[in-house]
């Protein structure tokens, strides 16, 4: 099968898009197209790739505007996807591009050492003795340990897009999670702590992280563990807390959205307060009524039991 | 302060070339990937780490301790890209919690015996005294140990082991150690020199003065003057190109650039074929899955280790397997035909939850790359070039000296040796983080006896020079063999005549082959002009380090006539303790190769025969 | 076709209109909706946040109710769709899981165990399985009209629980616009997502990309954008000026909920889709 590659390059200050066509074979992954290209056709053409067995985490890039591991993915399947033979090959989103497919991984790691990415053992372990952990305690944080870094995660971040200095790449997201549910480690609050700091509730929840993992630890579903921890283990008291603690307590109350409410019950009174030009236009139309009183829930005693059962099997 | 001259320009321009040099720099940096006191060359390091893998990075942690020191690794990638992360199966260690009758003394004859007696045993005594120490080192810094029972990491036998002792996580244990020695170095803010590729070892007539290297991302030449270096850049298993489990980054650069300032290359021709790689594209599957369970069958479906291994059958030793798989097939009872010849690994009698629980990714990589859901069909795997039993040597293991005052080396491209003629499963781990503890320890003391700096920044710089006009030179060829011709006919000429069965006519075409290659290789093209990260360059390095070793793998091959571990003669198949009880060490002065010899240390275990 | 219907709360409160256009067109298309009785929030992923086991517990028993009513369950909200969808798919793998659920259900004196009978589907997917269900029934195609379709991200991702289609590369919005006779029209923000979620959070973000998802619809040409999640529609719509403030843009488009684009084709007008109540560009919209 002939596929033809779109692939944009950058060198020095010069951005460009070349086409490269490449005979395919059956089972032929991006990054062998990447080396056929390299060796054959184009020594220019560069890329970073080390294991080729999808472990180290080199070698993500964007195709078609969605992260791949190139030595992952099967060119044939990219074209299956598309219903295309011409792929548009870019470099990993939401990254500074040093050159062609190659960014710069550097100031991530400034920014994972945020949380503070490293377990730090209960005073009862010691070097010389190791630390003691059960099974299970060992399958709640086991699947985060299995991230390569490979960036995957980040490439089509939306909130990371619009602003990723008040953020953190979902990666970060997914060691803070390994680190506070092992636990090996003596205060899962500090590290709670530092990623709300570092703006935990900020997440879009737009999945494209969970999507994009070629690895299946779902980095939504660790900042959500993330979530449920700052709020059970240090009152968290933010905004983004507020507004998850209000809506579960409409439905503790009512069962449903008490949406008059919400603005008050997230920010508090004075920025809620902010919001009235806002609020006044909705009004107006229709959309929102000061005065509406949400029905409770005919069940609603059903309900409370429910959540007050759930809430003690956590403790 | 650096200014931007385009390289043709102060090629041209002579004088214009003389200031630049001077003021060392001349194209705009790029980021944050060097300190900025290493681009304005205004730091000696106590410690220098080339290589970041499990032995460098543990090395950096451990000098760090030093309060007062600089450390600093250097990478030609960033950190967590490393060959280390590939390891699969787990971390050989004696700490009973598993199998109590475990001792250290099992643990040394089982490395002995398994290295076909060619290690040195009170080096092994040393490195089984600190292995299980290790582990429980390792999960206080956070490794994600799989769990017993009695909440104690769990350990498991890996192939040529007589007692349960790796510990592991899931089937990704270098992974996890990779990234817990990160994590570490991270909450330590280790220094990291990273995107550097080596370009040499500077140490004129034994004299060490630091490297110098090339920042990839400005293209910019780097001289860093240190007191002392440990090379920690692993195993050079891409001499078989194709044909290995390795990385693309696995080439052996800290083993040429050492061997360039007169350290031996000790045992290069202890290569460790390891059986089970995809068919399709050489792709580890761990050992585990023979530990786990799996059979290996021919094409008449027949357990065919019963007739090499009866007593251990599939975990018997790597290259007791390999042979076996390679004699299946050169016999015609492998499947395919030639080059994709292979034999099956059945796992399909195993439940399928310990198949995703214990090897999800040995059930992942049939299912990408073969096509195969191992629960329903064997998988067609055949022999890859795994792991370098050969390496620098190092003269002293408590420290990890080489002969070369300043100059340690730990991990695989060391050669202490540990793992003699063949590695056992899970002990590589261990090495690279006993040995990289040892070094990090060993450099820091030395620099501490060693408070001014020794070296001659004067051979740093007239090295840099030298490299300057190289880069330009040769990305500026347009005309002659390209680099990646040169690659894949060395690897063919390794592979058929350098790998798992070798012969004196064959390694002698093997070595006249390379001796072309190299010479091609003086006239090669890289392919890019430009200064900016340029990868082609980078290849073209590694190669030219490739070829060195494979020089110097098929000088040990041919010095070697016996069959041991790893090293199988056609004409000499049996072992020959009488003659070649000792190391090969190979030496390279400018141009020309000398081999020595080097006696093996024996403590307790004199050579048996090697049964399994 | 009957389902048991899970309308959401937006749809009672902020996004009435999309309840009541929904309950024309799903006449007029011979779709029986029967409202799930006592349902409640699904959680919008945020009460996920604060207690997963109380969240996921919760949605067990809105989707027990359906299951005892022997159907299965359709949603209109896409945050709906995937809460309710990632909860049977954790119950229905994990059996352990499901029987401590069933526990608590049992002590809160719930009558119904969750069994995993129901499939739980969103409207637009059960249009793109059925497209027959609009033969004889469109009275005004709507011919040369652009339409930029907004998916919204929790009825594309992730993959493994949302699976109707590729969510990199979905076409059950313009293929429906196909059938209804308007032009569908493809814009770099498609499969964006539109931050209502973080809107508490991370205001400045959300407002600035409400305004890039607006300008990219009206830049590729679109006249009306349309979506099937009403939490995407009151973002773009009810801050859509806050949008333009956010990105200097002067693009002003109606946003409509897919079933009010459905109605028009289906010979409705304004007033039966209810679009008086629309915050932005209600003047534009004309049926």
């Amino acid at each position: 099968m002939m596929i033809t590659l779109q692939i944009h390059r950058f060198v020095d200050d010069k951005k460009w898009i070349q086409e490269y066509k490449l005979e395919t074979q059956k089972g032929m992954t991006i990054l062998e197209g990447f080396n056929e290209i390299k060796a054959k056709q184009d020594a220019t053409l560069s890329f970073t790739s080390s294991c080729r067995s999808s472990i180290c985490g080199a070698c993500a890039v964007r195709v078609n505007g969605n992260a791949e591991l190139a030595c992952e993915i099967l060119l044939e399947d990219l074209v299956k996807r598309y219903k295309t033979d011409t792929l548009t090959v870019q470099p990993l989103g939401n990254f500074r591009v040093i050159r062609d497919l190659i960014v710069d991984w550097i100031p991530k790691y400034e920014k994972m050492k945020k949380i503070d990415p490293v377990v730090r053992p209960k005073a009862e372990f010691t070097p010389a003795k190791g630390c003691k952990q059960s099974i299970e305690d060992f399958a709640k944080y086991k699947k985060y340990a299995g991230c390569i870094l490979c960036g995957s995660c980040v490439s089509e971040c939306n909130k990371s897009a619009l602003d990723e200095k008040d953020f953190l790449d979902p990666f970060i997201f997914v060691k803070a999670a390994k680190i506070t549910e092992d636990s090996r480690d003596r205060s899962p609050e500090d590290h709670l702590r530092a990623v709300v700091q570092a703006g935990l509730w900020k997440c879009f929840n737009c999945q494209e992280c969970t999507a994009k993992c070629p690895k299946d630890l779902d980095p939504a579903g660790a900042i959500e563990k993330l979530k449920a921890a700052s709020i059970a283990l240090t009152g968290d008291g933010s905004v983004g807390a507020n507004h998850a603690k209000a809506i579960y307590n409409d439905i503790y109350t009512k069962g449903m959205l008490d949406e008059s409410k919400l603005a008050v019950q997230s920010e508090g009174m004075l920025s809620a307060a902010m919001r009235v030009p806002v609020a006044y236009r909705l009004m107006k139309t229709g959309k929102l009524n000061m005065f509406e009183k949400i029905p409770e829930n005919k069940d609603i005693h059903e309900i409370r039991q429910i959540i007050d059962i759930a809430e003690k099997e956590n403790k | 302060m650096s200014k931007e001259i385009s390289r043709r320009t102060f090629i041209k321009g002579g004088v214009a070339v003389g200031a630049a040099l001077a003021a060392g720099t001349y194209f705009k940096w790029e980021g944050k990937n060097i300190p900025l006191d290493v681009r304005e060359g205004n730091v000696t390091y106590d410690v220098l780490i080339i290589g970041s893998g499990g032995a460098g990075m543990r090395a950096a942690l451990e000098a760090s301790k030093e309060k007062g020191l600089r450390v600093a690794v250097m990478t030609k990638m960033v950190p967590t890209r490393s060959a280390s992360t590939m390891a699969q199966g787990g971390m050989n260690g004696c700490t009973g919690v598993t199998d109590a009758e475990d001792t250290i003394e099992s643990h040394v004859f089982d490395t002995v015996k398994g290295a076909d007696y060619l290690c040195d045993q009170d080096a092994v005594e040393y490195f089984a005294e600190m292995a299980g120490k290790t582990i429980y080192e390792m999960d206080y810094m956070g490794y994600p140990y799989n769990r017993q029972e009695d909440g104690s990491f769990h350990q498991r036998k890996m192939g040529g082991s007589s007692h349960a002792r790796a510990a592991y996580y899931e089937d990704s244990s270098g992974h996890a150690m990779v990234h817990a020695l990160f994590e570490q170095c991270l909450a330590n803010n280790v220094e990291f020199i990273s995107e550097c590729q080596l370009l040499e070892i500077v140490a004129k007539e034994g004299k060490f003065s630091g490297v110098v290297a090339i920042d990839m991302r400005s293209g910019n030449l780097i001289s860093i003057p240190a007191k002392s270096i440990i090379v920690a850049t692993g195993g050079y298993g891409r001499a078989y190109w194709i044909r290995t489990t390795n990385p693309y980054s696995s080439t052996g650069d800290g083993i040429a650039a050492a061997m360039r300032i007169g350290i031996p290359f000790k045992d290069p021709e202890m290569v460790q074929f390891h059986p089970t790689g995809l068919a399709s594209n050489g792709v580890l599957l761990s050992e585990s899955s023979r530990s786990e369970g799996a059979y290996l069958l021919n094409k008449n479906n027949e357990r065919f280790m019963q007739r090499y291994a009866p007593k251990q059958m599939e975990l018997a030793t790597r290259d007791i397997v390999a042979r076996a798989i390679e004699t299946e097939i050169n016999e015609g009872r492998g499947i395919g035909e030639g080059l994709h010849a292979a034999v099956y690994l059945d796992f399909r009698h195993i439940p399928k939850k310990i198949l995703l629980e214990r090897l999800g990714q040995v059930y992942d990589l049939s299912k990408r790359f073969e096509g195969v859901d191992i629960a329903k069909q064997p998988v067609p795997i055949r022999c890859s070039c795994h792991y370098s039993m050969g390496g620098l040597e190092v003269s002293d293991y408590k420290t990890t000296a080489t002969r070369i005052p300043g100059v340690f080396a730990a991990g695989e491209c060391s050669c202490i040796s540990i793992h003699g003629a063949n590695r056992l499963g899970a002990n590589s781990l261990s090495e690279v983080l006993v040995f990289g503890r040892t070094a990090g320890i060993g450099a820091a003391d030395y620099a501490k006896k060693n408070p001014s700096y020794q070296g001659n920044k004067d051979d740093l710089a007239e090295s840099r020079t030298k490299w300057l006009e190289k880069f330009a030179e040769t990305t500026q060829r347009t005309s002659g063999p390209s680099v990646t011709e040169i690659r894949d006919k060395m690897a063919e000429t390794m592979w058929y005549k350098a790998g798992v069965y070798r012969d004196e006519k064959q390694l002698q075409e093997a070595a006249g082959e390379i001796d072309k290659l190299m010479a091609q290789y003086q006239n090669c093209v890289v392919g890019d002009a430009s200064h900016t990260y340029n990868t082609a360059f980078m290849n073209y390095i590694e190669v030219g380090n490739l070829l060195e070793i494979s020089k110097a793998i098929i000088i040990g091959a041919t010095a070697r006539k016996e069959s041991r571990g790893g090293h199988s003669r056609k004409d000499y198949p049996k072992r020959d303790d009488k003659n070649f009880l000792k190391h090969t060490l190979v030496f390279k002065d400018g141009n020309t190769y000398k081999t020595e010899y080097q006696d093996v240390v024996i403590t307790k275990y004199p050579p048996q025969e090697r049964k399994y | 076709m009957k389902y048991a219907f899970f309308p959401g709360c937006v749809l009672k409160g902020a996004a009435a209109e999309a309840y009541t256009s929904m309950m024309k067109v799903s006449e007029v298309l011979g779709i029986e909706l029967v409202e799930i009785p006592n349902w409640t929030c699904c959680g919008a992923s945020h009460a996920q946040g604060v207690d997963d086991l109380a969240a996921l517990t919760v949605n067990a028993r809105n989707i027990s109710i359906a299951e005892h009513m022997g159907l299965p369950i359709m949603t209109v909200c896409n945050t709906c769709t995937l809460q309710l969808r990632q909860a049977k798919a954790r119950l229905d793998e994990d059996a352990a899981l499901r029987g401590k659920v069933n526990e608590i259900l049992k002590k809160a004196g719930h009558p119904y165990e969750y069994q995993g009978t129901s499939e739980i589907t969103h409207f637009l997917w059960i249009l793109d399985d059925h497209p027959e269900v609009f033969n004889g029934k469109i009275k005004q195609k709507l011919t040369g009209l652009k339409v930029a379709s907004f998916y919204g991200c929790h009825l594309l991702r992730p993959p493994k629980v949302m699976n109707h289609e590729d969510g990199r590369n979905p076409r059950s919005m313009e293929k429906l616009l196909q059938i209804l006779g308007a032009e569908p029209v493809d814009f770099s923000y498609r499969l964006k997502c539109c931050g209502f979620h973080a809107f508490f959070t991370a205001e400045h973000d959300v407002l600035k990309v409400t305004g890039e998802i607006v300008d990219a619809a009206a830049e590729a040409g679109a006249k009306i954008i349309v979506t099937p999640c009403p939490l995407c529609q009151m973002q773009l719509d009810m801050y859509e000026e806050e949008g333009r403030k956010a990105t200097l843009s002067q693009a002003e488009l109606p946003v409509l909920h897919l079933q009010q684009l459905i109605g028009f084709a289906l010979g409705f007008t304004n007033k039966d889709m209810g679009i008086e109540r629309h915050v932005s560009g209600q003047y534009k919209v004309n049926f």
